[in-house]
């Protein structure tokens, strides 16, 4: 029997499929007004930590929900379940970033109506998180001191596609031998425009710089 | 270490695809990867091999192509990055922070949109078909 060969074009782009599902995301978000917030941020960079300080100050204001992506989901949530918002965990498994698929997922369990912030916590670390959006409207990256000052030039894409960075743990910059400072020029260098916040929990109004921002865009979409 | 979901994504796309057109074997798969993207081809490779043990894809090759990054500015300038000076910063330890650190706009200076570079494309399959004359 004769074999023929064939070359089939397809055109697929594994990438735009996640984005499709996040711009759907995104609609949904939009026409609920919640403003929604993606943290990233390596293992131990204080991403729960600044979540928790932002719900307990906002959650007077604001009916806040939270979708806790982890390997294992359920350490986190319980934090935040403390702090009595809705928490979705997300339990990620073997993979080591959210996408738009199970953010869609965990939507369908948030009372949207009733929701005016989502904070998602994104799973631990610098580079998977980057090529999935999510259909968020901030995307943050949150970097501690502890990382080391050469962190942010050894993964310029997250930081190159933050719409908002943190430089956490600042107080203790000086024990580990740090440079916030430099950590700040390195990441302005790959992204000039984007704002750059350092942060303690410590330092109060640190975390009101912070904080505030998040209300901003909480405002911004209840003003459309 | 995310090539494991991507690689599963692939199969599935790819035998779709082949299963519609009859196939008995895929050869080759070619994949359009963009410089930015975090994945790897090797472990992609490596990945795709090990969950398409049992299909018709199983020897299939992966042929892969780069896609440089293009950008678009506020000046107008839609188009490729300045590859001049990728070489220029070639002292950079890394590939991506080469490129990273060029995301300016080669006509004006300024700070271009990242238009391309982060895709990741399964561009064709070629496959063998039994010829039913």
């Amino acid at each position: 029997m004769l074999m023929l060969m064939h070359v089939i074009n397809m055109g697929h782009d594994v990438y735009k499929a996640n984005d499709k599902v996040a711009e759907k995301n995104r609609k949904k978000l939009d026409k609920h007004q919640v403003f929604s917030v993606n943290v990233m941020g390596a293992i131990g960079s204080g991403k729960t930590t600044l979540i928790e300080e932002a719900i307990r100050q906002l959650k007077d204001k604001y009916k806040i929900a939270v979708i806790a992506g982890d390997v294992i989901a359920e350490m986190d949530s319980s934090r935040f379940r403390k702090l009595d918002v809705p928490t979705i965990p997300v339990n990620t498994g073997k993979e080591c970033h959210l996408d738009a698929k199970l953010v869609e997922k965990a939507l369908d369990e948030i009372d949207l109506d009733n929701t005016d912030l989502l904070l998602i916590e994104n799973v631990g670390n610098l580079i998977c998180p980057v090529d999935f959006k999510l259909g968020e409207h901030l995307r943050v990256v949150i970097v501690s001191v502890t990382e080391g000052d050469d962190i942010i030039l050894k993964h310029p894409m997250i930081f190159k596609t933050a719409e908002l960075a943190v430089i956490n743990k600042v107080d203790i910059a000086h024990a580990v031998d740090v440079d916030a400072e430099k950590m700040r020029d390195d990441i302005l260098s790959l992204n000039p425009n984007v704002p750059v916040i350092l942060t303690s929990k410590h330092d109060w109004e640190s975390l009101e710089t912070w904080i505030s921002f998040i209300e901003l865009g909480v405002k911004e979409v209840q003003k459309k | 270490m995310h090539e494991l979901s991507i690689a599963c994504e692939i199969l599935e796309q790819v035998m779709a695809t082949a299963t519609e057109h009859g196939a008995t074997e895929v050869k080759h798969v070619t994949l359009q990867i963009g410089r930015l993207s975090h994945t790897n081809p090797e472990q992609l490779s490596f990945c795709f091999k090990a969950i398409a043990e049992d299909s018709i894809a199983k020897d299939a090759d992966f042929i892969v192509e780069m896609i440089p990054p293009s950008l678009e500015c506020e000046c107008g300038y839609t188009g490729p990055i300045d590859e001049k000076q990728i070489q220029e910063n070639c002292g950079f330890t890394s590939e991506l922070l080469a490129y990273a650190a060029v995301m300016d706009c080669p006509i004006c200076g300024k700070h271009a949109r990242i238009t391309g570079g982060r895709e990741l494309i399964i561009k064709s399959i070629e496959i063998e078909t039994e010829n039913q004359d």
